[in-house]
Protein backbone atom coordinates (compact mmCIF):
# COMPACT_ATOMS: atom_id res chain seq x y z
CA UNK A 1 0.00 0.00 0.00
CA UNK A 2 2.82 2.52 1.17
CA UNK A 3 4.54 1.40 -2.10
CA UNK A 4 1.45 2.18 -4.34
CA UNK A 5 0.83 5.76 -2.47
CA UNK A 6 4.83 6.18 -3.12
CA UNK A 7 3.91 5.41 -7.05
CA UNK A 8 0.69 7.49 -7.21
CA UNK A 9 2.48 10.67 -5.35
CA UNK A 10 5.77 10.62 -7.92
CA UNK A 11 3.75 9.98 -10.64
CA UNK A 12 1.60 12.80 -9.43
CA UNK A 13 4.85 15.17 -9.38
CA UNK A 14 5.84 14.10 -12.89
CA UNK A 15 2.36 15.08 -14.02
CA UNK A 16 2.71 18.19 -12.77
CA UNK A 17 6.15 19.49 -12.87
CA UNK A 18 5.36 18.16 -16.70
CA UNK A 19 2.59 20.30 -17.02
CA UNK A 20 4.24 23.08 -15.38
CA UNK A 21 7.54 23.05 -17.45
CA UNK A 22 5.49 22.78 -20.23
CA UNK A 23 3.30 25.78 -19.46
CA UNK A 24 6.42 27.95 -18.69
CA UNK A 25 7.84 26.98 -22.32
CA UNK A 26 4.47 27.78 -24.19
CA UNK A 27 3.29 31.31 -25.20
CA UNK A 28 1.13 32.77 -22.91
CA UNK A 29 -2.15 32.59 -23.24
CA UNK A 30 -3.62 35.88 -24.99
CA UNK A 31 -7.26 36.95 -23.68
CA UNK A 32 -9.26 40.01 -25.34
CA UNK A 33 -12.54 40.91 -26.32
CA UNK A 34 -15.31 43.87 -26.78
CA UNK A 35 -18.21 44.88 -25.72
CA UNK A 36 -20.72 47.35 -27.08
CA UNK A 37 -22.87 49.49 -24.92
CA UNK A 38 -26.22 50.90 -26.71
CA UNK A 39 -29.05 53.24 -26.41
CA UNK A 40 -32.07 52.88 -28.33
CA UNK A 41 -35.31 55.05 -28.72
CA UNK A 42 -37.89 52.35 -30.64
CA UNK A 43 -41.43 54.23 -31.00
CA UNK A 44 -44.26 52.15 -31.30
CA UNK A 45 -45.21 49.70 -33.08
CA UNK A 46 -47.52 46.62 -33.09
CA UNK A 47 -49.25 46.55 -29.76
CA UNK A 48 -45.64 47.72 -28.19
CA UNK A 49 -45.23 51.17 -26.33
CA UNK A 50 -42.58 53.11 -27.00
CA UNK A 51 -39.13 51.99 -25.77
CA UNK A 52 -35.89 53.54 -24.16
CA UNK A 53 -33.40 51.52 -23.47
CA UNK A 54 -29.84 51.05 -22.50
CA UNK A 55 -28.43 48.33 -22.51
CA UNK A 56 -24.76 46.10 -22.68
CA UNK A 57 -25.70 45.20 -26.48
CA UNK A 58 -23.15 42.30 -26.54
CA UNK A 59 -19.88 41.59 -24.49
CA UNK A 60 -17.45 38.84 -26.39
CA UNK A 61 -14.29 37.45 -24.77
CA UNK A 62 -12.00 35.38 -26.23
CA UNK A 63 -8.87 32.94 -25.41
CA UNK A 64 -6.39 32.26 -27.96
CA UNK A 65 -3.41 30.14 -27.43
CA UNK A 66 -0.54 29.00 -30.17
CA UNK A 67 0.18 25.78 -29.14
CA UNK A 68 2.99 25.53 -31.87
CA UNK A 69 4.40 27.52 -35.18
CA UNK A 70 1.12 25.55 -36.62
CA UNK A 71 -1.63 25.10 -34.24
CA UNK A 72 -3.63 27.70 -32.98
CA UNK A 73 -6.31 27.40 -29.93
CA UNK A 74 -9.27 29.80 -29.89
CA UNK A 75 -12.27 30.06 -27.34
CA UNK A 76 -15.27 32.62 -28.04
CA UNK A 77 -17.76 33.44 -24.87
CA UNK A 78 -20.88 35.53 -25.73
CA UNK A 79 -22.60 37.89 -23.59
CA UNK A 80 -25.83 39.21 -25.43
CA UNK A 81 -28.29 41.89 -23.85
CA UNK A 82 -27.12 42.55 -20.80
CA UNK A 83 -27.09 38.73 -19.64
CA UNK A 84 -27.65 37.98 -16.15
CA UNK A 85 -29.14 34.55 -14.75
CA UNK A 86 -30.33 36.23 -11.81
CA UNK A 87 -32.69 38.26 -13.51
CA UNK A 88 -33.15 36.03 -16.81
CA UNK A 89 -32.09 38.51 -19.44
CA UNK A 90 -30.29 38.04 -22.54
CA UNK A 91 -28.26 35.03 -23.87
CA UNK A 92 -24.83 33.54 -23.05
CA UNK A 93 -23.32 31.47 -25.93
CA UNK A 94 -20.32 29.23 -26.14
CA UNK A 95 -19.95 30.97 -29.85
CA UNK A 96 -16.20 29.09 -30.33
CA UNK A 97 -14.08 26.49 -29.74
CA UNK A 98 -11.48 25.69 -31.79
CA UNK A 99 -8.07 24.38 -33.38
CA UNK A 100 -6.99 25.59 -36.39
CA UNK A 101 -3.37 23.84 -37.98
CA UNK A 102 -1.98 27.03 -40.92
CA UNK A 103 -0.01 25.00 -43.58
CA UNK A 104 0.42 28.63 -45.72
CA UNK A 105 -1.76 31.06 -46.84
CA UNK A 106 -3.30 28.40 -49.21
CA UNK A 107 -4.54 25.97 -46.61
CA UNK A 108 -5.74 26.21 -43.32
CA UNK A 109 -7.45 23.58 -41.08
CA UNK A 110 -10.09 24.50 -39.07
CA UNK A 111 -11.50 21.88 -36.02
CA UNK A 112 -14.30 22.28 -33.50
CA UNK A 113 -16.97 24.98 -33.13
CA UNK A 114 -16.86 27.85 -35.51
CA UNK A 115 -18.80 30.69 -37.20
CA UNK A 116 -18.21 29.55 -41.28
CA UNK A 117 -17.83 31.91 -44.22
CA UNK A 118 -21.05 32.84 -46.24
CA UNK A 119 -20.78 35.74 -47.56
CA UNK A 120 -18.85 38.52 -46.28
CA UNK A 121 -20.87 39.16 -43.03
CA UNK A 122 -21.17 35.70 -41.56
CA UNK A 123 -18.06 35.32 -39.94
CA UNK A 124 -18.06 38.87 -38.48
CA UNK A 125 -21.10 39.51 -37.51
CA UNK A 126 -20.77 39.59 -34.27
CA UNK A 127 -17.56 41.31 -34.13
CA UNK A 128 -18.85 44.87 -33.42
CA UNK A 129 -15.92 46.96 -32.89
CA UNK A 130 -15.80 46.41 -36.98
CA UNK A 131 -18.89 47.22 -38.21
CA UNK A 132 -20.01 50.93 -38.16
CA UNK A 133 -24.20 49.76 -36.90
CA UNK A 134 -25.64 49.44 -33.89
CA UNK A 135 -28.19 47.29 -35.32
CA UNK A 136 -26.95 45.17 -37.99
CA UNK A 137 -28.33 43.98 -41.39
CA UNK A 138 -31.20 41.86 -39.38
CA UNK A 139 -30.20 38.20 -40.38
CA UNK A 140 -26.70 39.04 -38.55
CA UNK A 141 -28.65 41.25 -36.15
CA UNK A 142 -27.81 38.17 -32.60
CA UNK A 143 -29.04 40.26 -30.37
CA UNK A 144 -32.56 40.44 -32.98
CA UNK A 145 -32.64 36.33 -32.53
CA UNK A 146 -35.62 35.91 -30.24
CA UNK A 147 -37.68 37.96 -33.53
CA UNK A 148 -35.91 36.69 -36.87
CA UNK A 149 -34.64 33.13 -36.60
CA UNK A 150 -30.36 33.86 -37.97
CA UNK A 151 -29.88 30.55 -38.45
CA UNK A 152 -32.42 30.01 -41.34
CA UNK A 153 -30.72 32.83 -43.36
CA UNK A 154 -26.99 31.62 -42.38
CA UNK A 155 -25.27 28.97 -40.76
CA UNK A 156 -24.51 29.74 -37.41
CA UNK A 157 -22.11 27.09 -36.67
CA UNK A 158 -19.68 24.74 -38.30
CA UNK A 159 -17.14 22.24 -36.50
CA UNK A 160 -14.44 21.35 -39.72
CA UNK A 161 -13.40 24.03 -41.97
CA UNK A 162 -10.87 23.91 -44.94
CA UNK A 163 -9.97 27.47 -46.49
CA UNK A 164 -7.18 29.31 -47.93
CA UNK A 165 -6.86 31.84 -51.03
CA UNK A 166 -4.42 30.82 -53.79
CA UNK A 167 -2.72 33.99 -55.45
CA UNK A 168 -1.46 35.75 -58.45
CA UNK A 169 0.20 39.09 -57.99
CA UNK A 170 -2.71 41.29 -56.75
CA UNK A 171 -5.73 38.83 -57.69
CA UNK A 172 -6.69 36.05 -54.97
CA UNK A 173 -9.16 33.45 -55.34
CA UNK A 174 -10.49 32.11 -51.83
CA UNK A 175 -12.12 29.47 -51.30
CA UNK A 176 -13.98 27.57 -48.00
CA UNK A 177 -15.86 24.01 -47.40
CA UNK A 178 -17.10 22.75 -44.15
CA UNK A 179 -19.17 20.64 -42.34
CA UNK A 180 -21.00 20.90 -39.32
CA UNK A 181 -24.73 20.36 -37.63
CA UNK A 182 -28.38 20.72 -39.82
CA UNK A 183 -29.30 23.86 -37.58
CA UNK A 184 -31.83 22.40 -36.06
CA UNK A 185 -30.34 21.66 -32.93
CA UNK A 186 -32.90 22.37 -30.05
CA UNK A 187 -35.53 23.37 -31.64
CA UNK A 188 -38.32 23.28 -29.52
CA UNK A 189 -37.24 25.33 -26.77
CA UNK A 190 -40.10 24.17 -25.05
CA UNK A 191 -38.86 20.90 -24.20
CA UNK A 192 -35.77 22.41 -22.70
CA UNK A 193 -31.87 22.85 -23.86
CA UNK A 194 -29.71 20.03 -23.05
CA UNK A 195 -27.36 20.58 -25.35
CA UNK A 196 -27.41 17.07 -26.92
CA UNK A 197 -27.71 17.81 -30.77
CA UNK A 198 -30.29 14.93 -31.80
CA UNK A 199 -29.43 16.23 -35.43
CA UNK A 200 -28.63 12.90 -38.08
CA UNK A 201 -28.04 15.10 -40.58
CA UNK A 202 -24.63 17.19 -42.11
CA UNK A 203 -24.82 21.07 -42.82
CA UNK A 204 -21.98 21.29 -45.54
CA UNK A 205 -21.15 24.85 -47.45
CA UNK A 206 -18.64 26.55 -48.49
CA UNK A 207 -17.73 29.72 -50.18
CA UNK A 208 -15.20 30.41 -53.52
CA UNK A 209 -14.48 34.26 -53.98
CA UNK A 210 -12.44 36.79 -55.29
CA UNK A 211 -10.40 39.44 -54.48
CA UNK A 212 -8.26 42.11 -56.53
CA UNK A 213 -7.02 45.25 -54.74
CA UNK A 214 -10.11 46.53 -53.06
CA UNK A 215 -12.62 44.28 -54.99
CA UNK A 216 -14.13 41.81 -53.03
CA UNK A 217 -16.84 38.89 -54.91
CA UNK A 218 -17.83 35.73 -53.31
CA UNK A 219 -20.54 33.31 -53.96
CA UNK A 220 -21.34 30.82 -50.86
CA UNK A 221 -24.03 27.92 -50.45
CA UNK A 222 -24.49 25.75 -48.04
CA UNK A 223 -26.80 22.59 -48.54
CA UNK A 224 -28.50 20.63 -45.36
CA UNK A 225 -31.45 18.68 -44.35
CA UNK A 226 -34.03 19.95 -42.07
CA UNK A 227 -36.01 17.74 -39.47
CA UNK A 228 -38.44 20.14 -39.09
CA UNK A 229 -39.27 23.62 -40.21
CA UNK A 230 -39.09 26.41 -37.77
CA UNK A 231 -41.11 28.90 -39.01
CA UNK A 232 -44.38 27.07 -39.25
CA UNK A 233 -46.05 24.88 -36.09
CA UNK A 234 -44.64 21.40 -37.61
CA UNK A 235 -47.50 19.80 -36.10
CA UNK A 236 -50.16 21.34 -37.15
CA UNK A 237 -48.62 22.03 -40.59
CA UNK A 238 -47.84 18.09 -41.16
CA UNK A 239 -51.92 17.59 -39.75
CA UNK A 240 -53.19 20.34 -42.01
CA UNK A 241 -51.33 18.57 -45.02
CA UNK A 242 -52.89 15.45 -44.02
CA UNK A 243 -49.87 14.04 -43.56
CA UNK A 244 -47.48 12.53 -40.83
CA UNK A 245 -44.92 14.70 -39.23
CA UNK A 246 -41.90 12.05 -40.08
CA UNK A 247 -43.01 13.00 -43.86
CA UNK A 248 -41.53 16.18 -43.40
CA UNK A 249 -38.16 15.61 -41.82
CA UNK A 250 -35.33 15.39 -43.63
CA UNK A 251 -36.63 18.25 -45.43
CA UNK A 252 -33.40 19.32 -47.84
CA UNK A 253 -33.04 22.70 -47.46
CA UNK A 254 -30.45 24.89 -49.76
CA UNK A 255 -28.62 28.43 -49.31
CA UNK A 256 -27.40 30.62 -52.11
CA UNK A 257 -25.51 33.44 -50.98
CA UNK A 258 -23.62 36.09 -53.39
CA UNK A 259 -21.45 39.21 -51.81
CA UNK A 260 -19.53 41.80 -53.27
CA UNK A 261 -17.91 44.90 -51.91
CA UNK A 262 -15.60 47.83 -53.41
CA UNK A 263 -13.60 50.34 -51.58
CA UNK A 264 -13.11 53.50 -53.81
CA UNK A 265 -10.96 56.19 -52.55
CA UNK A 266 -13.24 57.10 -49.30
CA UNK A 267 -16.14 55.32 -50.83
CA UNK A 268 -16.93 51.85 -49.44
CA UNK A 269 -19.99 49.99 -50.81
CA UNK A 270 -21.40 46.63 -49.59
CA UNK A 271 -24.08 44.20 -50.84
CA UNK A 272 -25.03 40.95 -50.38
CA UNK A 273 -28.16 38.54 -51.30
CA UNK A 274 -29.40 35.61 -49.40
CA UNK A 275 -31.74 33.20 -50.56
CA UNK A 276 -33.41 30.00 -48.56
CA UNK A 277 -34.94 27.30 -50.26
CA UNK A 278 -36.60 24.00 -48.55
CA UNK A 279 -36.88 21.64 -51.42
CA UNK A 280 -40.19 20.15 -49.46
CA UNK A 281 -41.19 17.86 -52.48
CA UNK A 282 -44.33 18.13 -51.08
CA UNK A 283 -46.19 20.01 -54.11
CA UNK A 284 -49.15 21.55 -51.32
CA UNK A 285 -46.24 23.49 -49.69
CA UNK A 286 -44.06 26.20 -50.07
CA UNK A 287 -41.15 28.11 -47.96
CA UNK A 288 -38.59 30.12 -49.51
CA UNK A 289 -36.66 33.17 -47.58
CA UNK A 290 -34.64 36.15 -49.39
CA UNK A 291 -32.36 38.69 -47.75
CA UNK A 292 -30.63 41.41 -49.24
CA UNK A 293 -28.70 44.60 -47.84
CA UNK A 294 -26.80 47.19 -49.95
CA UNK A 295 -24.56 49.84 -47.70
CA UNK A 296 -22.85 52.76 -49.24
CA UNK A 297 -20.42 54.55 -47.15
CA UNK A 298 -18.07 57.78 -47.05
CA UNK A 299 -15.01 57.97 -44.60
CA UNK A 300 -15.47 61.78 -43.85
CA UNK A 301 -12.15 61.58 -42.19
CA UNK A 302 -9.88 58.73 -40.89
CA UNK A 303 -12.10 58.15 -38.07
CA UNK A 304 -15.38 59.26 -39.25
CA UNK A 305 -17.55 56.61 -41.37
CA UNK A 306 -20.95 58.18 -42.24
CA UNK A 307 -23.30 55.45 -44.25
CA UNK A 308 -26.79 54.97 -45.73
CA UNK A 309 -28.21 51.31 -45.98
CA UNK A 310 -31.01 49.34 -46.89
CA UNK A 311 -32.02 46.07 -45.89
CA UNK A 312 -34.87 43.76 -46.80
CA UNK A 313 -35.70 40.57 -45.33
CA UNK A 314 -38.83 38.58 -47.65
CA UNK A 315 -40.36 35.67 -46.37
CA UNK A 316 -42.53 33.39 -48.67
CA UNK A 317 -44.75 30.69 -47.66
CA UNK A 318 -47.90 28.41 -48.63
CA UNK A 319 -50.07 26.24 -47.76
CA UNK A 320 -51.95 24.77 -50.51
CA UNK A 321 -54.01 21.71 -48.48
CA UNK A 322 -57.62 21.20 -49.47
CA UNK A 323 -59.92 23.57 -47.44
CA UNK A 324 -56.95 25.34 -46.18
CA UNK A 325 -55.19 26.90 -48.66
CA UNK A 326 -53.30 30.63 -47.72
CA UNK A 327 -49.99 32.25 -49.15
CA UNK A 328 -48.11 34.07 -46.59
CA UNK A 329 -45.87 36.98 -47.60
CA UNK A 330 -44.06 38.95 -45.04
CA UNK A 331 -41.45 41.44 -46.34
CA UNK A 332 -39.23 43.61 -43.64
CA UNK A 333 -37.82 47.09 -45.12
CA UNK A 334 -35.10 49.08 -43.15
CA UNK A 335 -33.55 52.21 -44.28
CA UNK A 336 -30.95 53.24 -42.17
CA UNK A 337 -28.22 56.25 -42.25
CA UNK A 338 -25.24 55.98 -39.77
CA UNK A 339 -22.18 57.10 -38.49
CA UNK A 340 -18.67 56.12 -36.35
CA UNK A 341 -16.37 57.54 -34.74
CA UNK A 342 -12.99 56.21 -33.84
CA UNK A 343 -11.64 58.20 -30.80
CA UNK A 344 -8.71 55.75 -31.10
CA UNK A 345 -7.59 52.20 -32.34
CA UNK A 346 -9.77 51.04 -29.14
CA UNK A 347 -12.77 53.16 -28.64
CA UNK A 348 -15.78 53.63 -31.84
CA UNK A 349 -18.82 55.75 -31.09
CA UNK A 350 -21.60 55.17 -33.13
CA UNK A 351 -24.92 56.69 -34.18
CA UNK A 352 -27.98 54.87 -36.16
CA UNK A 353 -31.34 55.85 -37.35
CA UNK A 354 -33.23 52.94 -38.58
CA UNK A 355 -36.79 53.28 -40.13
CA UNK A 356 -38.70 49.65 -40.35
CA UNK A 357 -41.47 48.85 -42.02
CA UNK A 358 -43.13 45.92 -41.77
CA UNK A 359 -45.90 44.24 -44.67
CA UNK A 360 -47.74 41.04 -44.39
CA UNK A 361 -50.08 39.91 -46.57
CA UNK A 362 -52.03 36.52 -45.85
CA UNK A 363 -54.27 35.60 -48.78
CA UNK A 364 -56.89 32.74 -48.17
CA UNK A 365 -57.08 31.31 -50.99
CA UNK A 366 -60.19 28.84 -49.89
CA UNK A 367 -62.30 31.99 -48.71
CA UNK A 368 -60.94 34.62 -51.47
CA UNK A 369 -59.96 36.99 -48.95
CA UNK A 370 -56.65 38.50 -48.47
CA UNK A 371 -55.63 40.28 -44.92
CA UNK A 372 -52.86 43.25 -44.96
CA UNK A 373 -51.10 44.35 -42.31
CA UNK A 374 -48.55 47.11 -42.09
CA UNK A 375 -46.70 48.55 -39.55
CA UNK A 376 -43.74 51.10 -39.40
CA UNK A 377 -41.51 52.18 -36.72
CA UNK A 378 -38.47 53.88 -36.24
CA UNK A 379 -35.18 53.41 -34.34
CA UNK A 380 -32.92 55.58 -32.68
CA UNK A 381 -29.30 54.55 -31.71
CA UNK A 382 -26.35 55.64 -30.03
CA UNK A 383 -23.40 53.10 -28.39
CA UNK A 384 -19.78 52.92 -27.94
CA UNK A 385 -17.37 49.89 -28.50
CA UNK A 386 -14.85 48.50 -27.22
CA UNK A 387 -11.79 46.72 -27.76
CA UNK A 388 -9.89 45.84 -25.09
CA UNK B 1 16.59 89.02 -54.73
CA UNK B 2 14.90 87.58 -50.96
CA UNK B 3 12.26 85.41 -53.09
CA UNK B 4 15.05 84.26 -54.96
CA UNK B 5 16.52 82.99 -51.93
CA UNK B 6 13.23 81.75 -50.63
CA UNK B 7 12.50 80.16 -53.95
CA UNK B 8 15.84 78.26 -53.77
CA UNK B 9 15.51 77.38 -50.28
CA UNK B 10 12.04 75.88 -51.20
CA UNK B 11 13.13 74.17 -53.93
CA UNK B 12 15.87 72.44 -52.12
CA UNK B 13 13.52 71.50 -49.09
CA UNK B 14 11.51 69.57 -51.51
CA UNK B 15 14.36 68.06 -53.56
CA UNK B 16 15.45 66.72 -50.38
CA UNK B 17 11.85 65.24 -49.55
CA UNK B 18 11.52 63.75 -52.67
CA UNK B 19 14.77 62.17 -52.61
CA UNK B 20 14.79 60.97 -49.20
CA UNK B 21 13.75 56.83 -49.19
CA UNK B 22 11.49 54.82 -47.05
CA UNK B 23 13.91 51.49 -46.32
CA UNK B 24 12.00 48.38 -45.67
CA UNK B 25 14.48 46.25 -43.45
CA UNK B 26 14.21 42.42 -42.25
CA UNK B 27 15.92 40.55 -40.20
CA UNK B 28 19.35 39.10 -41.62
CA UNK B 29 17.64 35.51 -41.15
CA UNK B 30 14.91 36.16 -43.57
CA UNK B 31 15.29 33.99 -46.97
CA UNK B 32 14.28 36.69 -49.43
CA UNK B 33 16.83 39.35 -50.70
CA UNK B 34 14.19 41.72 -52.37
CA UNK B 35 10.57 42.08 -52.33
CA UNK B 36 7.92 43.59 -54.52
CA UNK B 37 4.92 45.25 -53.84
CA UNK B 38 2.28 42.79 -53.71
CA UNK B 39 3.99 40.64 -51.46
CA UNK B 40 4.55 43.44 -49.09
CA UNK B 41 1.27 44.53 -48.81
CA UNK B 42 0.19 40.62 -48.33
CA UNK B 43 2.81 40.77 -45.43
CA UNK B 44 0.97 43.67 -43.83
CA UNK B 45 -2.29 42.80 -43.98
CA UNK B 46 -1.20 38.87 -42.45
CA UNK B 47 -2.67 37.42 -45.86
CA UNK B 48 1.43 36.13 -45.96
CA UNK B 49 2.64 34.98 -42.36
CA UNK B 50 5.44 32.57 -43.22
CA UNK B 51 8.92 33.17 -45.34
CA UNK B 52 9.46 30.95 -47.81
CA UNK B 53 11.71 28.50 -45.60
CA UNK B 54 8.66 27.87 -42.95
CA UNK B 55 9.63 30.54 -40.50
CA UNK B 56 7.06 33.51 -39.28
CA UNK B 57 6.75 37.00 -40.09
CA UNK B 58 6.75 39.37 -37.49
CA UNK B 59 5.37 41.95 -38.89
CA UNK B 60 6.66 45.84 -36.62
CA UNK B 61 5.07 49.21 -37.20
CA UNK B 62 6.13 52.83 -36.80
CA UNK B 63 3.80 53.87 -34.01
CA UNK B 64 3.90 57.83 -34.92
CA UNK B 65 2.53 59.31 -37.83
CA UNK B 66 4.93 61.15 -40.20
CA UNK B 67 6.53 61.32 -43.63
CA UNK B 68 8.10 57.86 -43.22
CA UNK B 69 4.83 56.30 -42.14
CA UNK B 70 2.74 58.27 -44.92
CA UNK B 71 5.25 57.10 -48.07
CA UNK B 72 5.48 53.23 -46.65
CA UNK B 73 1.03 53.20 -46.60
CA UNK B 74 1.44 55.07 -49.63
CA UNK B 75 3.62 52.87 -51.60
CA UNK B 76 1.53 49.39 -50.31
CA UNK B 77 -1.59 51.24 -51.54
CA UNK B 78 -3.42 51.28 -47.74
CA UNK B 79 -4.39 53.89 -45.73
CA UNK B 80 -3.00 53.12 -42.22
CA UNK B 81 -6.30 53.46 -40.52
CA UNK B 82 -7.87 50.81 -43.20
CA UNK B 83 -4.55 48.49 -41.85
CA UNK B 84 -5.65 49.17 -38.43
CA UNK B 85 -9.18 47.89 -39.01
CA UNK B 86 -7.92 44.83 -41.42
CA UNK B 87 -5.34 43.93 -38.38
CA UNK B 88 -8.43 44.36 -36.13
CA UNK B 89 -10.29 41.94 -38.08
CA UNK B 90 -7.39 39.25 -38.06
CA UNK B 91 -6.88 39.92 -34.64
CA UNK B 92 -10.75 38.94 -33.60
CA UNK B 93 -11.42 36.22 -35.88
CA UNK B 94 -8.24 34.66 -34.22
CA UNK B 95 -6.01 34.67 -37.69
CA UNK B 96 -3.55 36.86 -36.61
CA UNK B 97 -1.39 38.90 -33.76
CA UNK B 98 -1.36 42.75 -34.29
CA UNK B 99 1.80 43.64 -35.40
CA UNK B 100 3.92 45.76 -32.57
CA UNK B 101 4.09 48.83 -33.24
CA UNK B 102 7.53 51.13 -31.97
CA UNK B 103 7.71 54.64 -30.74
CA UNK B 104 10.94 55.77 -32.69
CA UNK B 105 12.88 54.48 -35.99
CA UNK B 106 15.87 53.28 -33.95
CA UNK B 107 13.50 50.81 -31.99
CA UNK B 108 12.38 49.27 -35.15
CA UNK B 109 16.41 48.89 -36.78
CA UNK B 110 16.64 47.45 -33.41
CA UNK B 111 13.51 45.29 -32.87
CA UNK B 112 14.04 43.77 -36.35
CA UNK B 113 17.83 43.22 -35.92
CA UNK B 114 16.81 41.19 -32.65
CA UNK B 115 13.80 39.39 -34.10
CA UNK B 116 13.90 36.42 -35.87
CA UNK B 117 11.49 36.80 -39.31
CA UNK B 118 11.29 40.50 -38.18
CA UNK B 119 10.38 43.39 -41.39
CA UNK B 120 9.72 46.54 -40.65
CA UNK B 121 10.35 50.00 -42.48
CA UNK B 122 12.03 52.94 -41.46
CA UNK B 123 14.09 56.03 -43.25
CA UNK B 124 17.25 54.85 -45.16
CA UNK B 125 19.06 57.19 -42.89
CA UNK B 126 18.50 55.21 -40.35
CA UNK B 127 19.39 51.57 -41.63
CA UNK B 128 22.67 50.13 -40.03
CA UNK B 129 24.53 46.75 -40.65
CA UNK B 130 22.54 44.97 -38.21
CA UNK B 131 19.32 44.37 -40.95
CA UNK B 132 18.91 43.44 -44.64
CA UNK B 133 17.63 46.27 -46.95
CA UNK B 134 14.59 44.43 -48.61
CA UNK B 135 13.16 47.08 -50.89
CA UNK B 136 13.99 51.08 -51.03
CA UNK B 137 10.29 53.32 -51.33
CA UNK B 138 11.50 56.59 -52.70
CA UNK B 139 9.07 59.07 -50.73
CA UNK B 140 5.87 60.51 -53.00
CA UNK B 141 5.89 57.59 -55.10
CA UNK B 142 4.01 54.44 -55.36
Amino acid sequence: MTRLNTVMSLSLIFILTSASLTQSGDSPIGIFGYFQNSFQHWTTFEDRKEQNSFSVQQLNLFFQKDLSRDWTAFINFEFLNSFSSIRQWGAANLEEAWVKYRANEKFNLKLGLQIPIFNNLNEIKNRTPLLPYIVRPLVYETSFSEFIIIEEFVPDRAFLQVYGFLPKGETKCDYAFYLGNSSNMNDNREKGQTGIDTTTTFLAGGRLGFRYRELKLGLSATHEKKNGIRTLDFISLADSLGREPSELMGLPKTRLGVDMSYKFTNFIFESEFVTVNIDEGIPELELDLDFYYATLGYHLTEQLFAYGSYWVVDVHSALLATGDEKVEDEAIQTLNIGASYDLNDRIRFKGQFARVKADEELHLLSHDDVIKEEDKFSVYAVAVSVFF
Amino acid sequence: MKSVIVALFCFLVNATIVLSQVAVISHKSVPEDSMTKSVLLDLYTGDIQSWSNGEPVIVIDLKPRGDVKTAFYDFIGKKSSRIKSIWLKKKLSGEWDTPESLETEDDVVKKVASTAGAIGFVSQSSVTTDVKVLLLIQQGKN
